[in-house]
């Protein structure tokens, strides 16, 4: 899962390719249908890059100039491939799938025997997704592709990452969307392929030291456990894993926002996503998408993601509500009858905007889900309760299997309950309005508590304002918000660059803030590299609303908390993750 | 094929049909055929849209190399003024260069030679001379079309750099109008020595494949042609 509401954090990279060629012999084509067979070897590069190029063209931008700030300015220069692979369905059916290999190139440490980093991405709504794009900053991967870039393929990994099944060429008419099993094995074999280009041979020359490294953000977060948990199970090696602010405890994760009204940020693009995923793989959600979608939305809805449209299209169209996941009308309440069920009816209730702003942003008109679907989650969950939610019990999902399809769909995906072999770093943010770290990230902490005694787990939050004090969750937006109107209260008529700077200035110098540097703008560490970040993002949101005719102090803090939660999945945290990862990673 | 173009071939095909007739009247005036031997220069103005694919940025375009050949030459004379030439000469090397950006990514691109071909193109033109059969000096012009086929086409290993790996190219066969003007020098009875100027219009589609990514454009070659010869009449 990641935000489609971001400022950016990439850069551009340019390439390409092209010119005459010849009757000289192309690509071997294998036709083989046995998954994890690379179809075309060698794979198409899609642009070549040495170290002094490519940081010419990442620092063209200020975005870009940010990110080879925190990702350190490349050693390797990177050849981007562009492979196809072949790979399994949600059904176990034969498909293919696409991806990038990004090889490092240059000389040392950059080429030879290199380690194998297996990057997995986060939510993507378009189908035309392809990471190995890096020539088209239009492409709905561009950003991500020139993060991972930057983070570890220009500084000696070499990266292998999927698009998945059902993305880019993929002829998979649907994506299985946080299907644990599918996925893992799609990663697998997308692993299996690119490591048959590099035997065969790359321009590069690179070639696999033995080292793999498994690291993916939001869904890809998931799907990195995930794939972490299939590759120790058949016996292959792991060298060691980040997976970052994902949705590890999906049984958990949904009875909070279904069951107990409490939807995240995004949930109108995501809760579909896995609906309609579950449905294709198991076939037991709905009988017609009327069943679960309101009559608004429901009408071509099982297809809509991933298609054509952009998120912006997606929701400016109507074709889905922005926000809306439930039904501002919950049963018993108006004229919406009651579920029969005072304690049902309570938990469905509408939380408040204090109490939970984010979840009570999740109920409107029109809206996404029908209370009869609630209804029966919620019936479901109080019949076969998780161990997580409503409170702490077991901090597993149910022994027995819940009689909703959806629900048992869940529990099926569910990483919760494994253990890791090899060495694991479990990263993101404590105030994350999209994936929630405290059912998703804590859940885990609280299962692996051995594990991190032993120092086999970290678990890094990344919030300056939490760094993993879950008591102080909920603060920052507030905590920035006053403080960028306490700039401009106290300067009102200084003009809205300056009080934009001011307000940047202010957040970094801020006693929550200060101690995650060792010098000024010098983080020491991930907490800081969010804290430049959030100071970032508090600054522009400043400007711009200003810009836009703000007066008023209160309503200018609210405005840039608002900014912060809206950039806080995406690129917020996972920028400060992708640091966290990196060094992690180069303990090994 | 545009409706002009047939034309010109229908054309051209009739008189060859008459050719037979033709020179049998002019048996006694002079000899009905000739035989020309000389050098080739041809220049190319290469117009090409943008190569379009995937992962192709803007920009990249081709230019072909100017080749100098042997030139050989058949000659039917009809009567005094007309002529039928089938104009052709050893298929050359032509040497495809990259034209756009200095680099794609950090691979060389500008001026580098990416692929090499031959092409093989007759021209069947029908040539009209000047003055009367018996002035040394004659200038003429033709008018026919151009018969162009590409063949052995090969990517260097800057082409194969820059498209990201081993590639095939296909360049379609054309036919276009094709016209020259020049003049003969008559030496002897059997010797003469031709200068000329000609033109073709070659039009032809590219497509490469590079690990299945088609990239495709539209070129037109325009070769210019300068040649000097020496003709023998038999």
């Amino acid at each position: 899962m990641r935000s489609t509401i971001a400022t950016g954090t990439a850069a551009l990279l340019a390439a390409g390719l092209t010119a005459c060629g010849g009757g000289s012999p192309g690509a071997t084509i294998n036709n083989s249908t046995t998954a994890g067979t690379l179809i075309e070897s060698p794979p198409l590069r899609v642009a070549s890059l040495n170290a002094a190029d490519l940081t010419s063209q990442l620092t063209a931008t200020s975005q870009g100039q940010q990110l080879v700030a925190l990702a350190g300015t490349p050693t390797c220069g990177v050849d981007f491939h562009y492979f196809h692979y072949q790979t399994v369905g949600g059904k176990g059916e034969s498909t293919t799938a696409s991806g990038a290999i990004m090889a490092p190139t240059g000389g040392t440490g950059c080429s030879g025997a290199r380690p194998i980093l297996v990057y997995t991405h986060g939510t993507a709504v378009t189908k035309g997704y392809n990471i190995a794009n890096i020539t088209d900053s239009t492409n709905e991967a561009w950003q991500e592709s020139a993060m991972i870039g930057a983070f570890f393929a220009a500084h000696g990994y070499i990266v292998v990452a999927s698009n998945y099944a059902g993305y880019d060429s993929s002829p998979l008419p649907y994506h299985p969307y946080l299907n644990a099993d599918q996925q893992s094995q799609d990663v697998i074999n997308a692993l299996k392929a690119a490591r048959t280009a590099l035997s065969d041979g790359l321009p590069s020359g690179d070639t696999d030291n033995g080292k793999l490294f498994i690291t993916g953000y939001s869904q890809g977060g998931h799907v990195a456990m995930a794939t972490h948990r299939a590759m120790e199970a058949a016996g292959m090696t792991v060298t060691a894993a980040a997976p970052m602010s994902g949705p590890y405890a999906m049984l958990a994760f949904g009875d909070a926002a279904i069951a107990y009204s409490s939807p995240g940020l995004g949930g109108t693009i995501y809760y579909p996503m896995i609906v309609n995923s579950y449905q294709q793989s198991y076939g037991n959600v709905y009988q017609a998408t009327t069943d679960v979608f309101s009559s608004t939305y429901a009408t071509g809805i099982d297809t809509l993601i991933p298609g054509q449209y952009t998120y912006t299209t997606l929701v400016t169209s109507g074709k889905l509500p922005q926000f809306a996941v439930f039904d501002v009308n919950t049963p018993g309440t108006g004229t919406e009858p009651s579920s029969g069920s005072p304690e049902l009816d309570a938990i469905l209730a509408q939380p408040s905007a204090a109490s939970n702003p984010i979840g009570n942003l999740g109920f409107g008109d029109p809206y996404l889900f029908t209370n009869s679907l609630r209804i029966a989650y919620a019936e479901d969950a109080l019949a076969t309760p998780d161990g997580f939610i409503p409170s702490p019990t077991t901090l597993l999902p149910p022994t027995t299997t819940p009689a909703l399809g959806i629900r048992a769909d869940l529990q099926k995906n569910d990483l919760r309950g494994w253990t890791p072999k090899a060495p694991v770093m479990l990263c993101g943010g404590m105030n994350d309005p999209e994936v929630f770290y405290t059912i998703n990230t804590l859940a885990m902490q609280a299962l692996w508590a051995p594990q991190i005694s032993a120092g086999l787990v970290n678990v890094v939050d990344v919030d300056p304002s939490t760094d993993g004090d879950p008591t102080k969750a909920g603060q920052l937006p507030t905590l920035v918000g006053t403080i960028a109107a306490g700039v401009y209260a106290s300067e009102p008529t200084a003009g809205a660059a300056k009080i934009s700077a001011d307000v940047q200035t202010a957040v970094l110098s801020n006693a929550a803030f200060s101690g995650f540097f060792s010098a000024p703008g010098v983080p020491n560490s991930p907490q800081g590299v969010m804290a430049l970040e959030v100071a970032s993002v508090a600054a522009q949101a400043t400007a711009l609303y200003l810009g836009q005719g703000v007066t008023d102090p209160a309503t200018l803090a609210a405005d840039v908390g608002n900014g912060l939660v809206a950039n806080y999945h995406f690129p917020l945290t996972q920028t400060a993750c992708e640091t966290a990862a990196q060094a992690y990673f180069a303990h090994f | 094929m545009t409706q002009r173009t047939t034309s010109l071939f229908r054309r051209a095909s009739a008189i060859l049909l008459l050719a037979g007739c033709a020179a049998a009247h002019a048996d006694d005036a002079a000899p009905a055929n000739e035989v020309r031997v000389g050098a080739y220069f041809v220049q190319y103005s290469t117009k090409a849209h943008d190569l379009s694919g995937p992962f192709t940025p803007d920009g990249i375009n081709l230019r072909v190399g100017n080749v100098t050949t042997t030139y050989l030459t058949y000659v039917r004379r009809l009567d005094d003024n007309w002529g039928l030439e089938l104009a052709g000469g050893i298929p050359p090397t032509a040497k495809t260069y990259g034209k756009g950006p200095a680099t794609v990514g950090s691979v060389p691109f500008n001026g580098q030679e990416v692929a090499t071909a031959k092409w093989f193109a007759p021209s069947l033109l029908l040539d009209y001379k000047f003055l009367d059969a018996s002035s040394p000096l004659r200038p003429y012009v033709g008018i026919g079309f151009n018969y162009t086929r590409f063949y052995k086409l090969d990517s260097t290993p800057a082409g194969d750099a820059a498209n990201g790996g081993p590639t095939r190219v296909r360049l379609s066969s054309s036919i276009g109008p094709a016209g020259t003007v020049g003049a003969s020098w008559q030496i002897t009875r059997e010797f003469n020595v031709i200068a000329a100027f000609s033109l073709a219009r070659v039009d032809s589609n590219y497509r490469s494949d590079t690990s299945g990514a088609i990239r495709t454009t539209s070129v037109r070659f325009n070769p210019r042609t300068e040649i000097v010869a020496l003709g023998y009449s038999f």
